[in-house]
């Protein structure tokens, strides 16, 4: 625990308050603010992150907890992005305490530092974590987007549409595009992680590829994206059915990332994700 | 004597559309009607003129509002070439605070007859920048107009007045804007020409759609429409494979059993891959089967449906219409503070600071030859002269506060600040001392 973190889950707790508000009231917007907050949030959580790299030293993904913590950053860091490219702040709403909570639970459960294991310490570590990270978190994101889909969807649908304030939904159409956006720069980020974490491993262990747990899972994700990303293309399995399977396929996602980080770490190093 | 806001005319809670037609003022002819009216109505000092199509107002400041009304409503009647007592029973007339109250409410959309509806801002400013052309508004009413506008701009920006659909074609517009991003390459298609598909179809045209086409059961007038909009006409029995590039589908035709099933669109949908497809159904009986809505990617809304959500967007701004009202009661105190005088107090000190620096100067330009005189001789130098600014400045100064609290204090603080403020006296300063520059502190001795 390093003192950079409780500034850091204030400002993210402020920036969902924020976002909330800016979503529900739809008279006084307070973006601006809230974007703000997150920005803030990101910036003393990326100081915590480097206090413990540095005492690491490399990046600080020794276990499952340090893990979660280092993908709430890159997650909150990529919402940032798309809040402020796209103007859809209503994703705030949900990513903000999305990370909050990520990085609650990430210190709640922290067991002290955790030494990386010695066989793990390269710079093919950061670059291959980093990129398997960005990628989940284009992910998170696109599962977000895919939510929100679902709720603007459904209500005009029910020709119950959203009375048009200022806070308003993005269009159907908008939010289908992000979506998918969203899915083809995660899906090669999620490549090019398998593929550096392949040469990584011959480098080291001789070997591109041995079929343990975390290897093995993410080729089932990588698999389940890719004919996510296929089926929009050839049959048209966009809009409606595409958000629903977005967040299908995340839903796997996350279960290999939790389930394999506690159950079978494999040796993809101590416990980390 | 004494001056008042005044507010004669007549609008569409008053009067009957075709009265209001007969007492319309083209956008042209309102710059030299404001100028015949100085001359017809003695009493008035300032005047704007607003004309729309659901009200006639003249806005003035006039002496003997009693005698002023006449004279407006006889300039009226003139103006339009009408008998007084067409109208004379729709006129009403509002004075003073009540007057301003009014002006605000015009501005603000709440007196419109849809609430929130956003033109009339604009025909406001259009009305006051004619009045400008015609040189009939000074100070208050220049005041008056952009206190309005202000308060319009805080109604905006704090309430959901404006917000929302206050009709079918909007509701579905509103609509279309929360399924489609850009309008660009879409394409609308309208099944028969019915007054309301059209309106709903202009607005598509204004978002920018790529094309449109139109399929009635008289072709010639699918046709001509098509003409007028710039769409292509379809015939009616052939119409079906337009259903594959159709993203908007209007119906209006007037049939016993809807025109589109089920099976016709669930058939185009691979072929789309599956893009949202949004049928507006305005025509009774239905032109589309109920059961499209339940297809994926497909959103339909028939008249009821976007009449539901007109009604909701109505109540909406219902709600919003007591705060709009809170508002302008709010600006109106700010204004009625302002006229009341309250605000000569900045005046006052504006004129009596700038008479001050006035005064040093000249005692600045003299500081030679007052170096030389003795120290009692100077001192009575300098109180001479303040004397001689009090004296000048109490006369000015105890008729500006008689008059505080009606409009021709304002008048006279107006006059005061050309004649003495520090606008005029920056040149008097600088001429008197040239390293003296306006608002910059005496220079030390």
């Amino acid at each position: 625990m390093t003192i950079w973190l409780l500034p850091a889950l204030v400002c993210y707790a402020l920036a969902s308050v924020l976002f909330a508000v800016d979503f529900s009231s739809r008279v006084q917007r307070v973006t601006g603010y809230a974007v703000s907050m997150l920005a803030a949030g990101a910036v003393f959580h990326a100081l915590d992150l480097i206090t413990r790299g540095v005492q690491a030293g490399n990046i600080p993904v020794a276990n499952f907890t340090q893990a979660l913590s280092f993908l709430a950053w890159v997650t909150a860091l990529a919402g940032l992005v798309l809040i402020v490219r796209f103007r859809i702040a209503v994703i705030g709403a949900l990513v903000a305490p999305s990370v909050l909570i990520a990085l609650g639970a990430a210190e709640a459960m922290a067991g002290g530092a955790g030494a990386l294991p010695h066989a793990l310490r390269s710079m093919w570590l950061p670059v291959h974590v980093t990129l398997a990270f960005a990628g989940e978190a284009l992910f998170v994101l696109a599962a977000t987007v895919s939510l929100i889909y679902l709720f603007q969807e459904s209500r005009l649908k029910a020709h119950r549409p959203m009375l048009s304030g200022h806070g308003s939904i993005p269009s159907l159409e908008k939010l289908d595009r992000i979506n998918y956006r969203l899915l083809g720069w995660g899906f090669l980020l999620l490549t090019l992680a398998i593929l550096s974490g392949a040469l990584w491993a011959q480098h080291t262990w001789g070997r591109f590829w041995s079929w343990e747990p975390r290897e093995s899972w993410s080729l089932i994700t990588w698999v389940l994206y890719a004919a996510l990303l296929e089926s929009r293309m050839t049959v048209g399995w966009r809009e409606r059915r595409a958000a629903t399977l977005t967040i299908v396929v995340f839903a796997v996602l996350v279960g290999s990332f939790v389930g394999v980080s506690l159950l079978h770490p494999g040796k993809h190093g101590g416990s980390f994700g | 004597m004494a001056y008042s806001l005044l507010i004669v005319g007549v609008n569409h809670r008053t009067a009957a559309v075709d009265v209001r037609e007969r007492l319309a003022f083209r956008d042209d002819e309102l710059t030299p009607a404001l100028s015949r009216l100085k001359l017809v109505a003695p009493s008035v000092s300032e005047a704007a003129l607003i004309s729309t199509c659901n009200r006639v107002e003249m806005i003035t400041v006039a002496a003997e509002p009693e005698a002023a009304a006449n004279e407006l409503i006889g300039f009226l009647a003139a103006e339009r070439r009408v008998e007084p007592k067409l109208f004379a029973d729709a006129v009403y007339r509002f004075e003073g605070r009540e007057a301003v109250r009014h002006l605000f409410r015009v501005g603000t959309s709440l007196d419109s007859m849809v609430i929130g509806e956003p033109q009339i801002l604009g025909q406001l400013k259009d009305a006051y920048v004619r009045a400008a052309e015609a040189g009939t508004v000074d100070i208050v009413l220049h005041r008056a107009f952009h206190r309005a506008f202000s308060a319009a701009k805080k109604v905006r920006e704090r309430t959901l007045i404006g917000h929302g659909a206050v009709s079918v074609s909007s509701a579905a517009i509103n609509l279309a804007r929360q399924i489609f991003d850009s309008f660009e390459k879409k394409t609308v298609l309208l099944m028969g020409a019915g007054e309301m598909a059209e309106t709903t179809a202009r607005q598509l045209i204004r978002l920018g759609i790529e094309s449109l086409l139109i399929t009635n059961r008289t072709f010639d007038r699918a046709v001509a429409l098509a003409r007028t909009l710039g769409g292509t006409a379809v015939p009616l029995d052939s119409y079906r494979p337009y259903l594959k590039i159709a993203d908007v589908v209007i119906g209006s035709l007037t049939t016993n059993r809807p025109t589109l099933t089920r099976d016709d669109i669930e058939g185009v949908l691979p072929e789309r891959k599956y893009r949202p497809m949004f049928l507006i159904d305005l025509g009774v009986p239905r032109n589309f089967h109920e059961g499209l809505n339940d297809l994926d990617n497909v959103y339909l809304y028939n008249i009821d449906d976007l009449a539901a959500v007109t009604d909701d967007s109505r109540e909406e701004r219902e709600r919003e219409a007591e705060k709009a009202e809170l508002i302008v009661e709010v600006e109106l105190e700010s204004f009625w503070r302002w006229l009341s005088g309250l605000e000569l107090v900045p005046t006052i000190k504006d004129i009596r600071a700038n008479i001050e620096r006035l005064r040093d100067a000249e005692l600045q330009r003299h500081r030679a030859w007052l170096a030389t005189l003795p120290a009692d001789q100077r001192t009575h130098i300098e109180a001479l002269s303040r004397g001689i600014i009090n004296k000048i400045l109490h006369q000015i100064l105890s008729e500006l506060r008689r008059n505080n609290g009606v409009v021709e204090g304002i008048y006279a603080a107006d006059v005061a600040r050309r004649l003495l403020g520090s606008e005029m006296l920056t040149a008097e300063v600088k001429a008197a001392n040239p390293r003296v520059r306006a608002g910059d502190e005496e220079p030390d001795d």
